[in-house]
């Protein structure tokens, strides 16, 4: 398994590591067994004729009643792990759904079952995992979630399309992330960059469906979510291609969009963006041009120009939708 | 049993050529068809399995489009399972065998045989043909909801693969029947529940599932259809996981239905190679009976961490876990009955010996992820793919192989190559664990099952460097199969009881009669031949 870092992810690494041991000692004895018969057993003369015995109650009673126990201890240690996983509500799992999103009274039994510092709101939809901040400061990313370190962090999930399931393997257990209903996961997690991916197939382009969690410590979080409230109303510097590049292709763009010779082999998007700045609309939209300023519009909002259009609203920031303009103009 | 009474014209009655083929109802010529249909879907699928392996053989490769490669995943799971190993298990082994070994002339119902096949082939024929033509499902073959319905899938493709499996059902379904009909009514004089064959057992067992589980899936694929074409709104009005209750319900099922006939295979062939009883006949019988009951209690563990109540899950698991019990049994009682014997290690028990050292780790790997913890963790990863592999190959294939063997020279009534039997026994036996045991680890590293590709850096390279070698020396030891069949026709003649067997069938001709027996046999043991060979005194 991949080093925990949650104490949920030690838990289930430290279950695996019992459990395997019961495993291994099955594994021998059955090989063993029939590596031994076939050595030893082998027909050696065409006529000879072994001991013709039918079963034996005893050895038969023997190899039920000791796998039962083997199972009833694994069964025991298994509840006792859940039992011991970060509490939640009524029984105890570090994930938990709730059924209907408007349940506030289950919402709220879920909620209570241990104190956070921050919650995050996050939507799963192809192929992108969106997170929204609290606060009122309009902060959200989608390429990568920042949270702070050394801090319980709870994520109130939902999935905008199809299901959709959260794994940072880091962090221990997933779950799926069901249009309608709402997940929970809670960790709290060293400082440090995790990776992760949508780990229920959700269409073309699943296998790019990254999660990302930078953890960052408490005081660096709070420089860097300054930042970004204030980078969310305003571009801070004019737009740069090379750092479009990076924000076209680290993000949720190769999904859905094809630009030869990259990475970006998406084919969602009815047209290659290869040679995208050559093109005189943009979205084959009649009457609207392509130049800077209707490009940075349909970024910010494509479904308010298009409505319809597969494009989603990837709540882009000031900043990003700048060097994004700057790279597509690139590609000629 | 007037029925049996009555004279038969010991005359060949068959039809020959072609229309011998198409037009029979002889429960043998269907066995084959059935074994021809599921072997060429094998071939296919495998040939779709070595796209999806070279796809994923290094980082980031583009040898088909992720469209595509989601198109042919789909397609590699359903063929397999659906038109491979159910069809070759139940379709193929069990009606070549079971009139035979209960020594009845025919199933009960052999029109409606005929008809369980045509209308398996023809729904064969549907599926693939939507995906040569282009009208190609991408909703893997757990076909997921909301995925799968008009908004996400939009094709007419998902149509054609659900229409597919309706078919399939219907055929698999009536099969189900003419077994249980078959195995209760058609038995011969003196064959009592006990000195019914161990594989007869497991095909009732068998059809027992299939006749119970079947049924919720059609329901299921027919709301689907309902959802997608008719505006109906069962799955979008109701919470995400009914689909998969349903699903799962037919489906894990399903996997007893994949393996419970193959255990019946090798029950049948280790007590010939090893010149034993089988060891404890009634605790295999009756641990094959509790898997297939159990089998209907476990299905939520496909759900452990979708939206179930977590109450409910620990049930899920205690059931999931307490299935090893008897599956330990017949385990043990196989090794019991190698034990002591004179082991004959000639290729149909090596693939039976195949089977027990690969099987044995899919089952330990199906206990640790039946604990909902470690589930939380592997759950859809490679964990999970080669847990499956190991039951489904390790198990199913391997004792599809063994049976193949086994019965073919009483079919073709000519001999394989032994020589070119071991090698295909060594290099299925070594393919298939360089290609599936890397996947354990490449679960446990955190990468998913059915992605696309993947990026360089999360350790997963060398892992699926590996699997996709093994995977190209599986082929190899699939084609060095093909070769052994196209040689058959030049084979040993094979005689009627090659292998010195316990069952009914070895004592008739190779091929056997249209009519089976000339005499209906009276059955005074559980192995009616071996009895007579050594002349001793009836039981």
């Amino acid at each position: 398994m991949v080093p925990p870092v949650t104490r949920d992810a030690q838990l289930i690494n430290d279950l695996y590591n019992v459990i395997l041991i019961f495993a291994i000692i099955t594994f021998v004895l059955v090989e063993g067994l029939l590596i031994y018969s076939v050595v030893k057993f082998r027909r050696r003369r065409a006529d000879e004729m072994p001991h013709q015995i039918h079963g034996s109650r005893e050895l038969e009673l023997a190899w039920t009643i000791i796998p039962a126990i083997v199972i009833a201890v694994i069964f025991g240690l298994s509840v006792d792990t859940m039992s011991r996983m970060t509490a939640r509500g009524t029984l105890s799992n570090p994930v938990a759904h709730v059924h209907a999103i408007n349940d506030v009274e289950a919402r709220r039994r879920v909620e209570r079952a241990q104190p956070v510092d921050l919650v995050i709101e996050v939507i799963g939809r192809q192929w992108i995992w969106q997170y929204k901040y609290p606060g009122g400061d309009g902060v959200t990313t989608n390429e990568e979630l920042v949270v702070p370190a050394n801090k319980n962090v709870r994520l109130d999930m939902t999935a905008a399309d199809v299901i959709h399931a959260w794994w940072m393997p880091e962090f221990g257990p997933m779950i799926y992330v069901n249009p309608g209903e709402l997940s929970y996961v809670w960790f709290n997690v060293p400082p440090g960059d995790y990776i992760g991916q949508c780990n229920v197939y959700c269409g073309v382009a699943h296998a790019r469906m990254i999660s990302r969690v930078k953890a960052l410590p408490q005081a660096e979080y709070d420089e860097w979510y300054a930042k970004q409230a204030a980078a969310s109303s305003a571009a801070t510097r004019p737009g740069d291609p090379q750092a479009g590049m990076q924000v076209f292709m680290n993000g949720s763009c190769i999904a859905c969009h094809y630009i030869e010779g990259s990475k970006a082999q998406g084919r969602v998007a009815p047209r290659e963006l290869t040679r995208f700045a050559s093109y005189p609309t943009i979205a084959q939209l009649d009457g609207f041009e392509n130049n800077a300023e209707n490009l940075a519009k349909w970024l910010r909002d494509p479904q308010s120009i298009k409505p319809g259009t597969a494009m989603p609203n990837l709540n882009l920031k000031a900043q990003e939708i700048a060097d994004l303009v700057a790279y597509l103009q690139t590609l000629k | 049993m007037a029925s049996i009474s009555i004279p038969i014209p010991l005359r060949d009655r068959a039809r020959t050529g072609l229309l011998g083929w198409l037009a029979t109802v002889d429960h043998k010529k269907i066995g084959v068809m059935y074994m021809v249909m599921a072997f060429s879907f094998f071939v296919i699928a495998g040939l779709l399995a070595l796209l999806i392996r070279l796809q994923l053989a290094a980082p980031n490769l583009q040898v088909v489009d992720p469209q595509t490669y989601n198109q042919i995943f789909t397609m590699h799971g359903t063929v397999m399972i659906f038109l491979f190993t159910i069809p070759m298990l139940v379709g193929g082994f069990g009606n070549y065998l079971l009139p035979l070994m209960i020594g009845a002339r025919d199933v009960a119902f052999p029109r409606l045989n005929a008809f369980s096949f045509w209308i398996t082939l023809g729904a064969g024929l549907v599926m693939f043909g939507g995906f040569i033509f282009g009208a190609r499902s991408d909703a893997a073959w757990t076909a997921y909801v909301p995925y799968s319905n008009k908004t996400f899938s939009p094709t007419i493709g998902m149509d054609i693969w659900l229409l597919g499996l309706i078919l399939l059902g219907i055929g698999s379904t009536l099969g189900a029947v003419n077994f249980l009909v078959t195995l209760y009514s058609m038995r011969a004089p003196g064959m009592t529940a006990w000195r019914i064959p161990m594989f007869g057992w497991a095909m009732a067992t068998t059809a027992g599932m299939v006749l119970l589980a079947t049924p919720v899936l059609t329901a299921a694929l027919i709301m689907l259809v309902a959802d997608r074409n008719f505006n109906t709104q069962f799955f979008t009005t109701n919470r995400v996981q009914l689909w998969q209750h349903m699903f799962w319900f037919y489906s894990h099922p399903a996997v007893y239905i994949m393996i419970l006939p193959a255990m019946g295979i090798i029950s049948e062939v280790i007590p010939v190679f090893a010149r034993k009883p089988l060891f404890g006949l009634r605790a295999v019988v009756i641990s094959t009976i509790l898997i297939g009951l159990l089998g209907f209690t476990t299905w939520v563990h496909h759900m452990f961490v979708s939206g179930v109540d977590p109450t409910i899950e620990r049930f899920f698991m205690f059931t999931t876990m307490v299935i090893a019990v008897p599956t330990g049994v017949k385990m043990f009682n196989w090794l019991a009955t190698l034990w002591g014997g004179s082991l004959n290690l000639k290729t149909p028990l090596l693939m039976c010996l195949g089977f027990l050292a690969t099987f044995v780790i899919g089952g330990i790997s199906g206990v640790m992820q039946g604990s909902i913890p470690i589930d939380q963790y592997v759950h859809n990863s490679y964990w999970v793919v080669a847990h499956f592999h190991y039951v489904l190959f390790g198990g199913s294939v391997f004792g599809i192989f063994a049976g193949l063997y086994f019965w073919v020279p009483k079919i073709t009534g000519r001999m394989f190559d032994e020589k070119l039997g071991k090698l295909h026994f060594w290099t299925t036996m070594i393919g298939f664990n360089v290609t599936f045991f890397p996947m354990h680890f490449l679960g446990l590293l955190g990468m998913p099952r059915r992605i696309a590709t993947y990026d360089a850096g999360r350790g997963w390279e060398t892992g699926n460097l590996i699997a996709t070698i093994g995977a190209f020396l599986l082929a190899i030891s699939v084609l060095i199969f093909i070769i052994n069949c196209i040689k058959l026709r030049n084979g040993e003649p094979a005689g009627n009881d090659p292998w010195e067997g316990n069952t009914l069938e070895w004592s008739t001709t190779s091929p056997p009669p249209e009519y089976n027996f000339r005499e209906i046999p009276t059955v005074e043991s559980d192995r009616p031949l071996f009895d007579a060979r050594m002349r001793v005194p009836s039981n």
